[in-house]
């Protein structure tokens, strides 16, 4: 994503901050610590509209850019499968729980299976938008 | 439209669809751990 960044600023004439620099606010903005920059934010939206250049243009590029990143954005802040047994073993070792330990852990199975799920989706749409790495997934 | 653009817009919604899973599960799994605040029965009696 930072090379996207540099080379869609690039594109704009614009300047960025130094790779080392954008490498390391990147995963903020994604776990949403921190809010991109207005020109962040414009040169997100150019990375995405690039990627869907192709798309006809009955399709509204911009939104479905939007939706995208914003889905993204939310698979890369899923906790990893070990953040998630972690949660369940909590969960069933608190006592006076309104779920069995069963249904607690069929909860976070189901969460782990999607979150599985989710990886093969997000690489599934690397592959078609032709990115050059798997775009913000997890785990 | 072209199939890619069909497969694209599909690959988002399933993947929007899984996103909202995981997050719903982890939610509930949250509030198993927090949910010695909320007293037991919390029914209306009449």
């Amino acid at each position: 994503m930072a090379r996207e960044l540099r080379k869609a600023a690039r594109d704009s004439g614009e300047d960025v901050a130094a790779h080392h620099g954008l490498v390391r606010m990147i995963p903020q903005w994604e776990r949403g610590n921190r809010a991109p920059r207005e020109r962040y934010r414009l040169l997100y939206l150019k990375v995405f509209a690039d990627a869907l250049g192709s798309l006809p243009h009955g399709m509204d590029t911009v939104d479905f850019a939007l939706r995208l990143a914003e889905v993204r954005s939310r698979a890369a802040s899923l906790p990893g499968p070990g953040q998630i047994r972690a949660i369940e073993a909590a969960a069933r070792a608190k006592p006076g729980q309104t779920m069995t330990p069963a249904e607690i852990r069929a909860l976070a199975a189901e969460a782990i299976a999607h979150l599985h799920e989710v990886a093969g989706k997000l690489a599934e749409l690397s592959a078609l938008l032709g990115d050059d790495e798997v775009g913000g997934g997890k785990p | 439209m072209s199939a890619r653009d069909d497969k694209i817009r599909q690959v988002v919604a399933e993947l929007d669809a899984h996103v909202a899973e995981v997050e719903a599960s982890v939610a509930a799994l949250k509030a198993l751990l927090a949910s010695d605040e909320v007293p037991e029965e919390q029914e209306d009696p009449s």
